[in-house]
């Protein structure tokens, strides 16, 4: 990942998006572009491409968590809810959930559906890498296939610490490296099988052909491993699920 | 897939037999790695009370490692085979982890009557309960008869008074040995000292 963040020719800084290069500035404009456009049918692509598995890579990350009656939760860049359902029926009337994404179009796929199913979760559309929340609040932080997408992954894994409370856990759940006899399937899975599919239900091949690509260009186990050890995460450890093609990351603010 | 599953397990157990998250909730945070001959497993206690199995890089803070031969003898219950077990670093985790295991218990019934309703639910759990204990019952009976028989009829066991007789023999020849051996040694040492008093001859 060393060529993540390089200057351009304007003086500022680069980042990928997908296999693409482009200014920093851009990328949130970009992904959010590509978010727009799938949000609709995030849900039914989900379950296309992983043939209902994030269901169940979703639900292990809930019981990993830990999170009890009365605890403070904060899914970030939750988008359609999934999660934040789940952890709403966890905490009970006494906790607290708090769904956020930076993108409205996903979140107000989320909101609507936690009003749909009777929850009371406050949806607020938000920059992961500047949370408006004080330090020392929640007892977990959870984002699920987020993290991939934000530009600064570091700044955005120290303010999920910094909201953290002592104790606390940060969970991600993410795209990952897949186990190597596995690769050139993964490969042709995801970069003919999935924007095909991607045009055929969405009809939108482009932005599925960035979320293949983004995949790639994402941190594998270790490093994010180590990117969270660096943000102030102690006790750091990881599941690979279905062979690695997803890792959920387990942290703890001490 | 096998983690998430096995997590599942130990959480529904541990959401049947509730005291057991009041034991946990103390040493969250902690792991337990357990090995058996080549087959390892770690489990790690989350803040709520679960139980869930431990991540790829985890580093467990106790180790329980239990030789192949002693399995049998932990299943029978064998006491004298608890010791036997070899335990690193926190042994108090260790502990309340045994105490926990050892009292769970996995309520068949409930989670039947979830598929098929509590009456019949119930009805399966009476018979297979019936089962186990006739089967129990019959096991009993036939090793009964088994040991009736070679002791009687095909003498290849032996009874246990004879056992406790036998015992009792090999007690009193040991201590015989074990006087005599004194004698012997005492009887030795006046030799020895009167041939280099000069008072006997070579």
């Amino acid at each position: 990942m060393t060529t993540e963040h390089n200057p351009n020719q304007d003086g500022n800084q680069n980042t990928h998006f997908g296999f693409k290069t482009v200014a920093e500035n851009e990328k949130a404009k970009k992904v959010g572009e590509v978010f727009h456009s799938v949000a609709s049918k995030y849900d039914l692509m989900n379950d296309v491409m992983s043939a209902g598995l994030h269901r169940g890579w979703k639900r292990f990350a809930i019981e990993i968590s830990g999170v009890k009656a009365g605890d403070k939760v904060l899914d970030i860049a939750g988008g359609s809810g999934d999660l934040s359902k789940l952890f709403a029926k966890k905490v009970g009337a006494d906790g607290q959930v708090i769904l956020t994404d930076i993108n409205a179009s996903m979140l107000a796929v989320g909101r609507d559906r936690m009003l749909d199913a009777g929850l009371s979760v406050p949806a607020l559309q938000c920059d992961a890498e500047k949370l408006p929340f004080p330090d020392n609040h929640f007892d977990c932080v959870i984002v699920a296939f987020g993290l991939r997408n934000m530009t600064h992954k570091d700044k955005a894994l120290a303010e999920m610490q910094r909201v953290l409370k002592v104790g606390g856990r940060l969970l991600v759940l993410e795209f990952s490296k897949v186990w190597q006899p596995l690769s050139k399937i993964y490969d042709v899975y995801s970069f003919k099988l999935l924007p095909f599919m991607g045009k055929i239900l969405a009809k939108d091949a482009e932005s599925y052909q960035y979320l293949a690509e983004s995949i790639r260009m994402h941190p594998d186990q270790e490093t994010l491993k180590q990117m969270m050890t660096d943000a102030g995460l102690s006790k750091v450890d990881y599941y690979n699920l279905a062979a690695g093609v997803v890792a959920l990351h387990k942290g703890y603010k001490t | 897939m096998l983690k998430a599953l096995s997590t599942r397990l130990l959480q529904h157990l541990i959401s049947q037999n509730s005291w057991a998250s009041n034991l946990l909730q103390p040493h969250a945070g902690k792991s337990l790695q357990i090995n058996v001959s080549f087959i390892s497993a770690s489990l790690v206690i989350l803040e709520n009370g679960d139980l869930a199995m431990a991540g790829e890089t985890n580093v467990p803070d106790a180790k329980v490692t239990i030789p192949p031969s002693l399995l049998l003898r932990l299943l029978a219950k064998d006491e004298a085979a608890n010791r036997q077990i070899n335990i690193e670093g926190d042994t108090q985790l260790v502990a309340e982890l045994a105490k926990v295991f050892s009292n769970m218990r996995w309520d068949y019934e409930d989670d039947l009557s979830n598929l098929i309703g509590d009456i019949p639910a119930n009805k399966i759990g009476t018979y297979a309960r019936d089962a186990a204990n006739s089967v129990k019952e019959t096991s009993v009976n036939l090793a009964e008869m088994l040991s009736e028989y070679w002791q009687e009829e095909m003498p290849l066991i032996a009874k246990k008074r004879h056992v406790e007789q036998f015992n009792a023999e090999v007690d009193t020849l040991g201590a015989d040995v074990a006087r005599f051996e004194k004698k012997l040694a005492k009887l030795t040492k006046s030799i020895k000292a009167n041939l280099d008093n000069g008072l006997l001859k070579n």
